[in-house]
């Protein structure tokens, strides 16, 4: 028999050092005179360069306060530490607890019908009369029995679209089905359309208020601009918008409807006159996102002009002009600093799918397109539209739920953009702020994992993070505001 | 490292010497990563403890981007060096912390 002190390592290795141990950390350059070092719960401090060697090396005096914030924060211990490696185990297992859930969020894709012509369409819309683009009713109960399958307590229905009124019979039959279905299976069911609510009516009204189905909009800035990046017929996209929320504030209830705006070069100049439009529209949120490189807007050429550095002066100034609406009495928050600041500071993280490790694809989100196809998430559908079908899982009602849950589609991907294996991820420390993205890499370098020195995942990841670190270090008052969005 | 061991610019390349007493063999690949997008590195075989690397870069590159480019090489090359030193020491503790973390886990059930 072997004896078992071959497999263990003495529990001198893990006992702290006459002064201090280190525990696992990762550090980085914030800017010219600080560094960040961060760990694998998100706890984090800055220290100069002359500090973090001092730490390394073992030469931090144990009566300094930096001593004392760096044990507290779990970056050292010593003897006097009774259980830093127990409160780390404990910190880290809730953060990662979202994994064992598993797919929360399902998108059914209802339609690729839809009445607006926007130049940026990352899902390549079809003519409102092009009906063969419609989901049938059978993959419809398919997807829904695919959907109970997840172990996940609460499950989101998103419908979309094209737009995903244009096939509102079977939306309601969705709706009504899964709540039938859900007697059995007892989860704690949301929906949610996203529409741009031209073709809003009080059937749709009156059946959101009945089931609390909540609507996300698209709302691109100013009338000009919003119908400019917008096109209807009639220009009349904008107004038939406003009055969409306004209805399904009164209708439903004020919280039932948010809004998105899809940046363009156009819109990163006048990011001010967007986030005005939104409080002017009685908003208290707002998303300052980045164009995705699908669809049509890769064909008109929107993804190359609008680049990393321009989206990220977009959001440096949109983000100080939120401050500025915040400190005069309006409360505004910005969501996605919000989901940074949530990996900064809860105890959970984020839940949102896009920002995960391992990603959000397949486990986090599921995507059931009209067709019957299933894919990994939204933006693999819309790479699926540019002929690329790399996250294709399968086909509801020819492969079943387990095939396609242990895909090599899915699991390659998943295994192989783990952050905490990729090169240069793995030692980042906005690793626990970040997350993989397979499909951003796989659209813009035909590789899942990417190189990180050319990605502008990264480089937009990395320049956000450092903005609101140094806003949150540097300036009090942001500091104050930016935390009440937590 | 010393000035000496780093070469001129000839339009193209920077050729250095690395100590690796100084510096791990993984360090000086793992900075070499981080700076790919200005220029590329091409590691040569070690002569007892000096590695040759040659710092080549895009066609129209000047010789203060290229420069600049070196020096935040070696910038980068500290940092990573410190980093893998940090790995080393902490790499049983990471492993200690995950394995507790799940420990309690029912995983395989949920399956």
């Amino acid at each position: 028999m072997t004896p078992i002190r071959k497999h263990f390592r003495s529990s001198s290795e893990f006992a702290p050092a006459p002064h201090y141990r280190l525990l696992p950390l990762r550090f980085g350059r914030l800017d010219q005179r600080r560094y960040i070092v961060t760990n694998d719960v998100g706890e984090y401090v800055l220290l100069s360069r002359d500090e973090l060697s001092a730490l390394v090396e073992r030469r931090l005096p144990t009566d300094s306060e930096l001593y004392r914030a760096l044990k507290a924060r779990h970056f050292l211990f010593d003897e006097d530490s009774d259980c830093a490696l127990d409160l780390l185990a404990l910190k880290y297992r809730s953060r990662a607890d979202q994994v064992a859930n598993f797919t929360g969020l399902h998108i059914f894709v209802l339609t690729l019908r839809c009445d607006h012509s926007c130049r940026y369409c990352q899902v390549s819309r079809q003519l409102e009369s092009a009906t063969s683009f419609d989901m049938q009713q059978e993959h419809a109960e398919l997807a829904l029995e695919f959907m109970f399958r997840s172990p996940s307590p609460n499950l989101k229905l998103e419908f979309q679209g094209g737009e995903p009124l244009l096939n509102f019979k079977l939306l309601r039959w969705i709706v009504e089905r899964a709540l039938d279905l859900n007697r059995t299976h007892r989860r704690r069911l949301q929906f949610v359309i996203a529409s741009n609510l031209a073709n809003l009516n009080d059937d749709v009204l009156a059946f959101a208020r009945e089931h609390e189905i909540y609507f996300s909009t698209s709302l691109d800035g100013p009338q000009d601009l919003h119908d400019a990046q917008r096109p209807r017929p009639n220009r009349d996209g904008y107004e038939r918008t406003i009055r969409g929320i306004e209805r399904i504030r009164a209708a439903v209830g004020p919280s039932f409807v948010s809004a998105l705006m899809t940046p363009t070069q156009t819109s990163l100049g006048c990011v001010e006159q967007i986030i005005d439009e939104y409080v002017a529209r009685g908003f208290h949120s707002i998303f300052l996102r980045s164009l995705s490189p699908f669809g049509f807007a890769v064909r008109n050429r929107l993804t190359g002009g609008a680049s990393t550095d321009a989206w990220l002066a977009f959001y440096q100034r949109g983000l100080q002009r939120i401050l500025d609406v915040n400190y005069a009495g309006y409360p505004l928050r910005e969501e996605y600093s919000t989901i940074l600041l949530q990996k900064l500071f809860s105890p959970r993280g984020s839940n949102y799918v896009d920002l995960q490790s391992p990603a959000g694809i397949g486990i986090g989100a599921l995507v059931f397109n009209y067709d019957g196809s299933v894919y990994a998430s939204d933006e693999a559908r819309m790479l699926a539209e540019m002929n690329d079908h790399s996250f294709r899982l399968g086909r509801l009602g020819v492969d079943s739920y387990d095939a396609m849950m242990t895909s090599d589609a899915l699991l390659d991907p998943l295994a192989s953009t783990l952050l905490e294996s990729s090169p240069m991820c793995s030692d980042c420390p906005y690793l626990p702020f970040c997350g993989a993205d397979p499909v951003f890499h796989q659209a813009t370098q035909r590789d899942p994992m990417g190189h990180k020195a050319f990605s502008g995942f990264c480089a937009k990841q990395m320049g956000a993070i450092s903005h609101l670190l140094t806003r949150l270090e540097d300036d009090p008052h942001a500091r104050r505001v930016l935390q009440s969005w937590v | 490292m010393n000035d000496e061991t780093i070469g001129a610019f000839d339009g193209r390349q920077i050729r250095v010497m690395i100590d690796l007493r100084s510096y791990r063999l993984s360090a000086v690949k793992k900075a070499g990563y981080r700076i790919a997008a200005r220029c590329t590195l091409i590691l040569g075989s070690p002569l007892e403890h000096d590695l040759p690397v040659t710092f080549t870069f895009k066609p129209g590159t000047d010789g203060s981007t290229a420069n600049e480019a070196v020096r935040a090489y070696f910038q980068e090359l500290l940092d990573q060096e410190l980093r893998e030193s940090v790995v080393e020491e902490t790499a049983p503790l990471r492993a200690l912390i995950l394995a507790q973390a799940f420990s309690r886990t029912d995983l395989i059930r949920r399956g």
